[in-house]
C-alpha cells in the first residue's frame, strides 16, 4: 500500500510522519508517536476521550485521518502545560476535584480551552453545551463544570 | 474530634491528579511494549449453537499473523467464582453471541482483522434461550447440559437453569399476611445495563524465559485475576504477576478475567508481547454488564402504614455463565427486605442462565433493580393508604439497634436523618408543585464489603512515606482516602505520601476494589501499620532522647517529649543504619458480621457488614406530550458514617447519581433473538452534560463500628436509588406509573396517551 | 480499511478521480460519518478522495439567496450571522449535531450524501426548497434537495458525481423557521423525530400564505409533509389549525419501530412536534413584528 509522507505540527513541534492512508490521527498520536495522554475509546466519534485541538478547533482524533491533517497544528494534553507549570484548567480540575478515573480528563481540558479560548466569561450552562462531546462516567460532571468556570475566571484574571 | 484532625476529614488534592491531568498517567490501555503484537477475538455470531467446524489453518498461514488459538489449544478447564462453568472459548457450543471462540495476534491491527475473517467456523444453530421467562418455563432447552457436573460451593441451590436460588426465611409471611389489613401485589422489570467505563478493557502479557507471565491489565482485583490466570493457565500463582499501571473505570465491570487470558495465551503461543483491548461493540456484546431482571413483590400493611409482611422474589437474567449471578441473587434479598422493620419475610433472588453475555457487578450489584421494585411500591402503598410517603417510610425504617432481615443487629443507623435531610432540602412539603412537575423520593441501605487488605508502610529517609498497597485505584480516591488516613497517624501531609499499588509480586495482599470496601479495608490496614511503625519509632527516638518511649507524640513530622525531639527523617535514618529501615506491614480483615443462619439460605452474602443508609430526593417536570423528563434538582443525603475527603464523596455521590440516572433514564442492551440491536455508544445512551443535574450532597455521619474514624463504604450507594426516586417523582408529576427500566420519555408519553384514553 | 487516499486541488481534477474510480471510491468531505462506516465494515472502498484542498467549496453567500458550499460544517452554519433571524432553525438543526468536536468537521454537503433518514439540518433544508448542484465528468446539475434523497445513505448522485453546493432562496418578511428534535438525551443524539417547519404569512399578517413542513427519522428519508401544509395554506393559523396540521403531519409519516423509539411512538412525537415547531414559528414572525 501507498504511504503517504505528512508533517504535523504537534505541540509546537514538526514532525514528519510517514503512514498508511487509513490511520487515524489518534493512531499516529498513540502508535507512532506515543503521546498516549490522548485516549482511545470508541472510535465513533462518541464518547470524545480522544479529542484534541486541530488549528484551535476540538475535534475527534479518532474519525480524523492523519492525512487530513497534513501541515496542520494539533494541540494534545502533552502541550498545553508551559515550562513544567500546569495550565489554569488543569489546576483547575485539581483544585475542584474534578479528577476521578482521569481517563476522560485530556480531552476533557482540551474541549474546555478550545471553548474558553473564544467564550471567556461562560455561564455554567454554555460550559455543559461545550462539553456535551465528552463523556464521563464517573464524576456527573458538576466538578468539571465547576472546574471550568473557575479556570476561566483565573484566566481572566491574568488578562 | 474531626476539628482536630489535620489531613482525614479535609478535602485535599487526590494524590494521583498531576499525572491525570497532563496525560502522563499510565493506563492499562495505554500500556505498550516493544515488539508487540495486536490480540483478537474471534467471537460467535450466534447465540446457541453447535460448533460443526472450527478450521484455522487459512488464518494462521497470512502474512503478519504470529498466533491463532482455540479451546484446542488451552488447557480444558471450566473456571469461574463459586460456580465454575465457564472456559476459555468455547468448546462445542457456543451459548451466547459474543461468545469467544478463537484468537489471533498479529503484527497490526489489520492483519489481526484480516485473520479473524479468515478463521473457518460452521455453527449448528440450537433453540436458544432468550429471557427469563423462557429458561424458566417448563421443558426449558438447556444451557449448560451438564450442570450437575460443574464444580460449585456446596451452598448453592442450583436447578437446571437456575445457577443459584438464595431465600431469606423470616418470622411466618403467611400469617403476617393475615394481620395485614391490605395486601399489595406488584411486578417491575429492569433491563441490562453496562458499567460505560470510558476505558476499554486491557490487557498486555509477556513472558519471560523462566515461564513467567506478567500481565498488565486494568482490572480491579489483580489477585483474583492471578489466581483465576492459574487456573485457566494450570500454573502456579507464583509464575503469574499481575500489574496494574491504570485504571479507566471500573465499576464492577472490571472485576474478572476479560482478556488478560487471551493475551497471556497468544503472548506464549507468538513468543511475543499481546496487547488485547475490547472494543465497544465487544463491550455492549461480551463484558459483563448489569443483570436485566423480573421482581414480583407482596406487601401487606396494617391500615395506620406498618407493614407485616413481605413476599418478594426478583429472577436475575445472568446470560450464559453464572458469573456474578449466583452472590448477586443474594445480595438481592437483603435489598428486596429494604431498610425496613418487618417482622415475617419470604424473600428470593434467583440467578438465571439465558443465551446472552454473560453477567457481572455493576456498581451495587441487584441494588437498582430490587431497590426500584422496593421503594416504587413503597409509593404505591403509602397512595394507597393515603399516606405522606415519607411518612409511611418513617413509620416503618429501622433505626438504631434494629434488626435486620437475616437478624443482625444495626448500629450507625442514619437513614431517618437522611430521610429528613433529603427532603426537607428538596422541599418534600410541596410535593406537586404544578402541573407536570414532581417530587420523589426512595431510600435504602447497602454494605461495605469485606474482605482482607494488607499494606507495606515504609518511611524513606527524607522523612516521606512510601504506602505500598495491594489494592487498585480504579478513580474513586479511596486510596487517596486510605492514604489520608495513615497521614494523619503519622503526623504527616498527604503530600508527603507517595503510592505504589496493585503488583501481586511487590504489594501486599488485597481483596480489591470492590464492593466499596477499599478506603475502609485499605484505610485501616494503614492505622494497623501506623501503629507498628510509631512502636518502632518511639523505641528508635527513646533511645537517642534519652526518654521513655511511652512518653513520645508523634507529631508534625516529628517525635518529641520533655522539649525535646527528633524529626521522621532523623529517625528513619537512624534505623536504616541501625536496622534495616522502618517498615511496617499493616494487615485488616473485616471482622464477621454475627446473623442468624437458619433464615438463610442459598445465600452467599448473608448480612451487610457496616451498612451504609441513604435517601434520595428528586424534582422533575414531565413534558405532556413527549414525555421527556427535566430534572430540576437531585438531592442525596447518604450515611457515609465518618466522611474522610468530603470532596470525593460528593465525587462518588454525583458520579453514582449521574449514572444512576443513565439506567433510569436512558440505557438499556437491548436484545432481539439473541442479537444486541445497540452494540455501539450511538445506541448505548450514556447520560451527556446536559442530562445530568447539579446534585446536592448531604453527608450525614452516623460512625460504624468498624471502619477508619467511623467510615462506611461510600462508593456504591448512589447509584442504588436513582430509578425509584424518578420513578415516584414521575408519578407525581404525571399519575403514571412505570414500572420498568429504562423509564424512557415513550414509556411516560404512551401511557399519559392510555390514561387519558381510560380516563375518557 | 485500508484504501488509497486522493487529495484533489481543483475541481475538475476531483471530478476526474471521481469518475475513475466509480463505485469503489467515496469523496471525503469532514469524514466524519464515512470513516465510521468504513471502519464498521459498511463501506468497503480502494480510493477515498479527500475535497477540503478543491477551493471554493466551503463558502457561505448570503447576499439575495443563500448558497452554501458543500464543505461548509455545522460550526459555520452555526455561527453565521445570516442564520440568526428567519433562518434560524438553520442554526438549531445545525447546534443539535454530536457534540462541538464533530461540528467542527462535519459538512452540510457530507451529511446530506450520508443521507440518513434522522439528518437534523436535512428537513431544514427541506423546508427552505434547497436545490442542490452535482458535478460530475457530463458536467454541472442541479436537482431539488427533496427528489436527491432517495432511501437510506441513497441520494440521487450518479457514480463518481460530487455535491459541490446548496442553494435556496432568502424569505421574505412575515417569514420565520424552526427546528425541533426528540430523542432520549438532550444532547449527542440520532433524532427519535426530528420536525423543520417554514412558515411566511401573507401581506395582511393574518393567513399562511407559504408553509413547509418537514420530518426526520419517520420514512426512509426525510420529507416534506405535504398534506399537512396544503391543509395550512391559506388559513388563518389558529392554535387548532397548528394542531391540525400536526395531526396531519403525524397522518402522512410511515416511521418504524427501532431501537430508538416505536411507531406508535414516533407518530405522537410528530404531532407534537409539528405543532410546536408552527406555533414556534408564528411567534417569532410576531416577535420580529412587534
Amino acid at each position: 500500500m501507498t504511504k503517504v509522507a505528512l508533517t504535523l505540527t504537534i505541540n509546537g513541534q514538526r514532525h514528519e510522519v510517514l503512514t498508511e492512508p487509513h490511520r487515524t490521527l489518534l493512531d499516529v498520536l498513540r502508535a507512532d508517536l506515543g503521546l498516549t495522554g490522548t485516549k482511545e475509546n470508541c472510535l465513533e466519534a462518541e464518547c470524545g476521550v480522544c479529542t484534541v485541538l486541530l488549528d484551535g478547533r476540538a475535534v475527534n482524533a479518532c474519525i480524523l485521518l492523519a492525512a487530513q491533517c497534513q501541515g496542520r497544528q494539533v494541540l494534545t494534553i502533552e502541550g498545553l502545560g508551559r515550562d513544567g507549570q500546569l495550565h489554569p484548567l488543569q489546576q483547575a480540575f485539581i483544585d475542584h476535584g474534578a479528577v476521578q478515573c482521569g481517563y476522560c480528563i485530556p480531552a476533557m481540558i482540551l474541549s474546555a480551552k478550545a471553548y474558553l479560548d473564544e467564550h471567556p466569561a461562560p455561564t455554567e450552562a454554555h460550559v455543559r453545551e461545550a462539553l456535551a462531546g465528552n463523556l464521563c462516567r464517573c464524576t456527573g460532571y458538576q466538578k468539571i463544570a465547576d472546574a471550568v468556570l473557575a479556570a476561566a475566571r483565573e484566566l481572566a484574571h491574568r488578562r | 474530634m474531626a476539628d482536630r484532625m489535620r489531613v482525614v476529614g479535609k478535602s485535599l488534592a487526590r494524590v494521583d491528579a498531576p499525572g491525570k491531568v497532563s496525560g502522563t498517567a499510565i493506563y492499562a490501555a495505554d500500556f505498550a511494549l516493544p515488539g508487540m503484537l495486536c490480540g483478537k477475538v474471534l467471537r460467535s455470531t450466534l447465540p446457541h449453537a453447535r460448533i460443526t467446524r472450527l478450521d484455522v489453518t487459512r488464518a494462521a498461514a497470512l502474512p503478519g499473523v504470529r498466533a491463532v488459538i482455540t479451546a484446542a489449544d488451552v488447557p480444558d478447564v471450566r473456571y469461574g467464582g463459586g460456580l465454575k462453568d465457564e472456559t476459555a472459548f468455547a468448546k462445542d457450543k457456543v451459548r451466547y453471541m459474543g461468545q469467544p471462540v478463537a484468537a489471533v495476534a498479529a503484527a497490526t491491527p489489520e492483519a489481526a482483522e484480516a485473520a479473524l475473517a479468515a478463521i473457518d467456523v460452521v455453527y449448528e444453530p440450537l433453540p436458544a434461550v432468550l429471557d427469563l421467562e423462557a429458561a424458566l418455563a417448563p421443558g426449558a432447552p438447556l444451557i449448560h447440559e451438564a450442570w450437575e457436573s460443574y464444580t460449585a460451593i456446596p451452598i448453592l441451590h442450583r436447578e437446571g437453569n437456575v445457577c443459584n436460588r438464595a431465600r431469606i426465611v423470616a418470622g411466618d409471611v403467611e400469617r403476617g399476611f393475615e394481620e395485614a389489613d391490605r395486601v399489595f401485589e406488584h411486578r417491575f422489570r429492569t433491563g441490562m445495563v453496562h458499567q460505560g467505563y470510558t476505558e476499554p478493557r486491557a490487557a498486555v502479557a509477556s513472558w519471560d524465559s523462566s515461564g513467567q507471565v506478567t500481565v498488565w491489565s486494568n482490572t480491579q482485583l489483580p489477585f483474583e485475576v492471578q489466581n483465576t490466570l492459574a487456573e485457566i493457565l494450570q500454573m502456579p500463582p507464583s509464575k503469574i504477576r499481575v500489574v496494574v499501571p491504570g485504571v479507566g473505570g471500573g465499576f464492577g465491570g472490571k472485576l474478572r478475567v476479560g482478556v488478560e487470558h487471551f493475551a497471556a495465551f497468544l503472548a506464549r503461543k507468538s513468543g511475543r508481547p499481546v496487547r488485547v483491548a475490547t472494543t465497544s461493540e465487544e463491550e455492549l456484546t461480551a463484558a459483563y454488564p448489569r443483570q436485566g431482571s423480573i421482581v414480583e413483590l407482596k406487601t401487606g400493611v396494617t391500615k395506620d402504614g406498618r407493614i407485616t409482611a413481605k413476599a418478594g422474589r426478583i429472577w436475575l437474567d445472568t446470560g450464559a455463565f453464572a458469573g456474578s449471578g449466583p452472590g448477586v441473587a443474594s445480595v438481592a434479598t437483603l435489598v428486596l427486605a429494604g431498610p425496613y422493620k418487618i417482622p415475617n419475610l419470604y424473600l428470593e433472588g434467583f440467578a438465571v442462565y439465558t443465551n446472552k453475555t454473560n453477567c457481572g457487578s455493576f456498581r451495587a450489584p441487584s441494588g437498582p433493580q430490587a431497590n426500584f421494585a422496593v421503594e416504587s411500591q413503597m409509593d404505591i402503598i403509602a397512595d394507597a393508604l393515603d399516606l405522606d410517603p415519607l411518612e409511611f417510610r418513617l413509620r416503618n425504617i429501622v433505626r438504631e439497634g434494629d434488626e435486620g432481615p437475616t437478624g443482625q443487629v444495626l448500629n450507625g443507623v442514619g437513614l431517618e436523618e437522611c430521610l429528613l435531610k433529603a427532603t426537607a432540602a428538596i422541599g418534600w412539603k410541596d410535593r406537586r408543585p404544578g402541573p407536570g412537575r414532581g417530587k420523589g423520593l426512595a431510600c435504602g441501605w447497602w454494605t461495605t464489603t469485606g474482605g482482607s487488605s494488607g499494606v507495606y508502610v515504609k518511611i524513606n529517609p527524607d522523612g516521606t512515606v512510601a504506602l505500598n498497597t495491594g489494592a487498585a485505584e480504579i478513580g474513586t480516591a479511596a486510596i487517596t482516602g486510605a492514604a489520608q488516613v495513615l497521614a494523619e497517624e503519622l503526623g504527616i501531609d498527604l503530600t508527603d505520601i507517595s503510592v505504589v499499588a496493585a503488583d501481586t509480586f511487590s504489594t501486599p495482599f488485597d481483596f480489591g476494589a470492590q464492593g466499596s470496601r477499599t478506603a475502609f479495608a485499605v484505610g485501616n490496614a494503614c492505622l494497623a501499620a501506623a501503629a507498628d511503625l510509631k512502636r518502632q519509632i518511639f523505641a528508635l527516638a527513646a533511645g537517642q532522647l534519652g526518654v521513655e518511649p511511652d512518653a513520645l507524640t508523634l507529631a508534625d513530622k516529628h517525635v518529641a517529649a520533655d522539649g525535646k525531639r527528633l524529626s521522621l527523617a532523623d529517625v528513619a535514618r537512624l534505623s536504616q543504619q541501625t536496622g534495616g529501615g522502618l517498615i511496617a506491614h499493616g494487615t485488616f480483615i473485616a471482622p464477621p458480621t454475627p446473623y442468624d443462619t437458619k433464615r438463610v439460605e442459598g445465600h452467599v452474602y448473608p448480612a451487610f457488614h457496616s451498612p451504609s443508609f441513604h435517601a434520595h430526593a428528586v424534582d422533575l417536570s414531565v413534558d405532556p406530550q413527549t414525555g421527556e423528563v427535566t430534572i430540576h434538582k437531585y438531592v442525596v443525603a447518604q450515611d457515609v458514617g465518618f466522611a474522610i475527603n468530603p470532596t470525593y464523596i460528593e465525587g462518588q455521590i454525583e458520579g453514582g447519581v449521574a449514572q444512576g440516572l443513565g439506567q433510569t433514564l436512558s440505557e438499556e442492551i437491548i436484545y432481539e433473538g439473541g442479537r444486541v440491536l445497540n452494540p455501539n455508544l450511538t445506541d448505548y445512551k450514556m447520560p451527556t452534560t446536559l442530562d445530568v443535574p447539579r446534585v446536592e450532597s448531604i453527608l450525614v455521619q452516623h460512625p460504624s463500628l468498624v471502619g477508619p474514624h467511623g467510615a462506611k463504604g461510600v462508593g456504591e450507594p448512589p447509584n442504588i436509588e436513582p430509578p425509584a426516586a424518578v420513578a415516584n417523582a414521575v408519578a407525581a408529576a404525571t399519575g403514571v406509573r412505570i414500572t420498568s427500566l429504562p423509564i424512557t420519555a415513550e414509556k411516560i408519553a404512551l401511557g399519559l396517551v392510555d390514561a387519558r384514553a381510560g380516563g375518557a | 480499511m485500508s484504501f488509497e487516499y486522493h487529495e484533489p486541488t481543483s475541481l475538475a481534477e476531483a471530478v476526474d478521480l471521481g469518475a475513475r474510480f466509480g463505485a469503489d471510491g467515496r469523496f471525503l468531505a469532514g469524514g466524519t460519518d464515512l470513516i465510521i462506516q468504513i471502519r464498521r465494515g459498511k463501506l468497503r472502498l480502494r480510493h477515498v478522495v479527500g475535497l477540503h484542498r478543491v477551493p471554493g467549496l466551503d463558502g457561505i453567500d448570503a447576499n439575495g439567496s443563500v448558497t452554501l458550499g458543500a464543505l461548509v460544517t455545522h460550526r459555520a452554519l452555526e455561527r453565521h450571522s445570516a442564520f440568526q433571524g428567519r433562518l434560524r432553525a438553520l442554526v438549531e438543526g445545525a447546534e443539535v449535531v454530536g457534540g462541538h468536536q464533530v461540528r467542527n468537521v462535519g459538512t452540510v454537503g457530507g451529511n446530506i450524501v450520508n443521507a440518513s433518514p434522522a439528518a437534523d439540518v436535512t428537513p431544514v433544508l427541506l423546508t427552505l426548497d434547497t436545490t442542490v448542484t452535482c458535478a460530475g465528468r457530463g458536467g454541472e446539475r442541479t436537482l431539488p434537495l427533496d427528489g436527491f434523497l432517495v432511501g437510506p445513505g441513497q441520494t440521487a448522485l450518479r457514480p463518481g458525481e460530487l455535491l459541490t453546493g446548496l442553494r435556496f432562496s432568502a424569505l421574505p418578511g412575515r417569514s420565520a423557521t424552526a427546528f425541533l428534535k426528540a430523542g432520549r438525551r438532550k444532547a449527542m443524539e440520532i433524532s427519535v423525530v426530528c420536525v423543520a417547519a417554514r412558515l411566511t404569512l401573507d401581506a395582511a399578517g393574518e393567513r399562511c400564505a407559504e408553509v413547509r413542513i418537514a420530518l426526520g427519522a419517520v420514512a426512509p428519508t426525510t420529507r416534506r409533509a405535504r398534506a399537512a401544509e396544503r391543509a395550512l395554506e391559506g388559513r388563518v393559523p389558529t392554535p387548532d389549525a397548528l394542531r391540525a396540521a400536526g395531526r396531519l403531519a403525524a397522518a402522512e409519516s410511515q416511521p418504524i419501530s427501532d431501537v430508538r423509539a416505536s411507531a406508535r411512538y414516533r407518530t405522537l412525537v410528530v404531532e407534537t412536534l409539528v405543532t410546536r415547531a408552527l406555533t414556534r414559528c408564528l411567534e417569532r414572525i410576531r416577535d420580529a413584528a412587534s
